[in-house]
């Protein structure tokens, strides 16, 4: 049968952009092309994976530091978040526009009549719904096995991680958007990506000792640094949940403690880094702006 | 339609304009010629509003930089290269009427039919599996479906078969007089009978901006005479095809062509020069 005389127009094609606002339309692309990327399927088996490994090897039967149970594998699966969670929303996102910009995407949408700004934000947002669905997936799974096994769940944790998750997977979305649009090549964007994450990573732990101890830097300084590091906001945050008195962190957070008080440190540590990483990419989109976008 | 004064662009050290100016009025068709790197794809950007050029431009009354919306609600733009977009076929058609209602699904079929892209067939496909040719077809039928004002159009038949090209040039026929064209190509001569004017670039400066569809022209006709080295088949049939006829002499053509097509008819002869001994044109 022609194609033309086949099925009615309603049933040959549903339209569910009918109606829908260019931000909403973008958003529906973005999400199904980030669903079906390469990148989002290692994502989802690495933290899927990590997960199933840790539950698998009997992890909630050892205890370190005082942690067991559920909370081990909580605290190991969030460890394993502060590492590669940052490094793989960076790699995949600070090629997300360079990338588009080389194979000609972005002349064919930037040609139709879209918004930057609803370009922009469905790319990030999108970007932001496929990263935390298999991480909090994760962490369903963690808790369905639980209960399934008839171990303890810690609720206080359970609720209080997916707040912290969403706020640090935001902060390198926005981070990796501002790389992408400061930064046109894409081997640069990544050598950048790169270098920011493995700074971040130092100053959690090695190059702030190094400070305090080999070059007696002012205690002040040191707890900026702190501050400023959205890895260690996360990091802090989670031990928070687990461990009130912070006492596995360093003297840093013990400061932070003292002044800000738990519920304090728990707001900053959600707050700080949903506010930096929107912050950058704002910053991302009017640096973009200004310049040319193919 | 497009007013540009003064128009350069730079990249680093690399001038790629210098000082473009050009006006083309509403409905105006263009062909934009010139060699690789003459400035043609920077231009098509900046009228796009993706590169920020130095100088005055606006289209259609408009900044495209700065109302950019407002510019290409008006514009449908076909790029050289087809990006290798992940979304499928039906995918792509969706996004494209939610971003430009105007045109309709009816339309977008019949476009790709007549192109030669099932487009039923293909729904399901993910963009950048089909082939260079179904790429530019799908992206035509997007283009034309919506009816714009102005068909901005890099390259569109680099990727074409000869039977998709023909019905392409066929659905650039049926627009209606008004929509204005800026069609880049390298083979001028397979858009002779579509276009008004001919610009073309050089190292990022025009040189030459001709009319090929001179209104003086319009309805008047040209006393042709095409001499043969020797008899020569190929060239025989295209003289027949323009109605010429083989007088007392052999070898030798004569007759009657348009005057609006006396640019499509040299080209039809140029492959065959060689086999031309004496060429008459002239108002008689």
């Amino acid at each position: 049968m022609n194609a033309l005389t086949s099925k009615p127009l309603t049933f040959a094609l549903r339209l569910p952009h009918s109606g829908a606002s260019p931000l909403q339309a973008m958003l529906h692309n973005e999400l199904h092309e980030a669903l079906r990327s390469r990148w989002f399927l290692v994502y989802t088996v690495v933290f899927g994976g990590a997960v199933l490994l840790l539950l698998g090897l009997g992890v909630t039967e050892s205890q370190v530091l005082g942690f067991t149970g559920i909370s081990r594998v909580l605290i190991t699966y969030l460890q394993l978040c502060v590492a590669v969670l940052p490094i793989f929303l960076l790699v995949t996102t600070v090629r997300a526009i360079a990338g588009e910009r080389e194979s000609g995407i972005l002349e064919y949408l930037l040609a139709l009549p879209l918004t930057l700004s609803s370009w922009y934000w469905s790319k990030l947002l999108a970007r932001f719904v496929a990263v935390l669905t298999p991480v909090l997936g994760a962490l369903l799974l963690t808790v369905a096995w639980a209960s399934l096994n008839s171990i303890s769940i810690p609720w206080n944790a359970v609720i209080g991680i997916p707040p912290l998750l969403a706020s640090l997977s935001w902060c390198f979305l926005g981070l990796g958007m501002w790389i992408s649009c400061v930064i046109r090549r894409q081997e640069w964007a990544l050598g950048l990506a790169f270098l920011t994450w493995l700074l971040l990573l130092l100053f959690l732990d090695v190059l702030l000792i190094a400070l305090m101890l080999r070059h007696q830097v002012m205690e002040e300084v040191i707890v900026a640094l702190t501050l400023l590091n959205p890895l260690q906001a996360f990091r802090t945050g989670v031990l928070l949940l687990f461990e009130p008195d912070l006492s596995v962190l360093g003297p840093a957070s013990y400061v932070l403690l003292d002044t800000l008080g738990a519920v304090g440190l728990q707001l900053y540590a959600i707050f700080y880094p949903l506010l930096l990483g929107s912050i950058l990419a704002v910053l991302g989109l009017i640096l973009f702006r200004k310049g040319d976008w193919t | 339609m497009i007013q540009a004064n003064g128009l350069s662009k730079c990249f680093g050290t690399q001038t790629v304009l210098k000082q473009l100016s050009i006006d083309l009025p509403e409905g105006q068709r263009v062909a934009l010629i010139g060699g690789n790197g003459a400035g043609k794809t920077t231009l098509i950007r900046i009228l796009l509003g993706q590169y920020v050029p130095a100088g005055e431009l606006t289209v259609f009354g408009s900044n495209p930089r700065q109302d950019r919306m407002n510019v290409l609600r008006h514009i449908g733009f076909v790029p050289q290269n087809p990006p290798p977009l992940q979304m499928t076929v039906r995918e792509l058609t969706r996004l494209s009427m939610a971003l430009a209602p105007s045109g309709t699904f009816e339309e977008i079929r019949r476009c790709t039919l007549v192109l030669g892209l099932d487009w039923e067939a293909h729904q399901r496909k993910p963009f950048f599996k089909l082939s260079g040719g179904m790429k530019q077809k799908l992206l035509i039928a997007l283009t034309l479906s919506r009816k714009p004002r102005l068909l901005i159009m890099d390259e569109p038949t680099a990727n074409l078969d000869p039977a998709g090209r023909l019905a392409f040039l066929g659905e650039l026929a049926r627009l209606p007089e008004t929509t204005g064209m800026l069609l880049s190509s390298h083979r001028v001569d397979e858009l002779l009978g579509l276009i008004e004017r001919v610009v073309e670039l050089d190292q990022g400066q025009i040189t030459l901006d001709q009319l090929v569809h001179d209104r003086a022209l319009a309805g008047r006709l040209l006393e042709c005479r095409v001499a043969m080295v020797e008899e020569y088949e190929p060239l025989r049939r295209v003289c027949r095809e323009w109605s010429l006829c083989n007088g007392v002499l052999p070898g030798v053509f004569s007759g009657e062509i348009a005057a609006t097509d006396r640019m499509r008819f040299l080209s039809a002869l140029t492959p065959y020069s060689h086999q031309i001994r004496q060429l008459h044109l002239d108002l008689p």
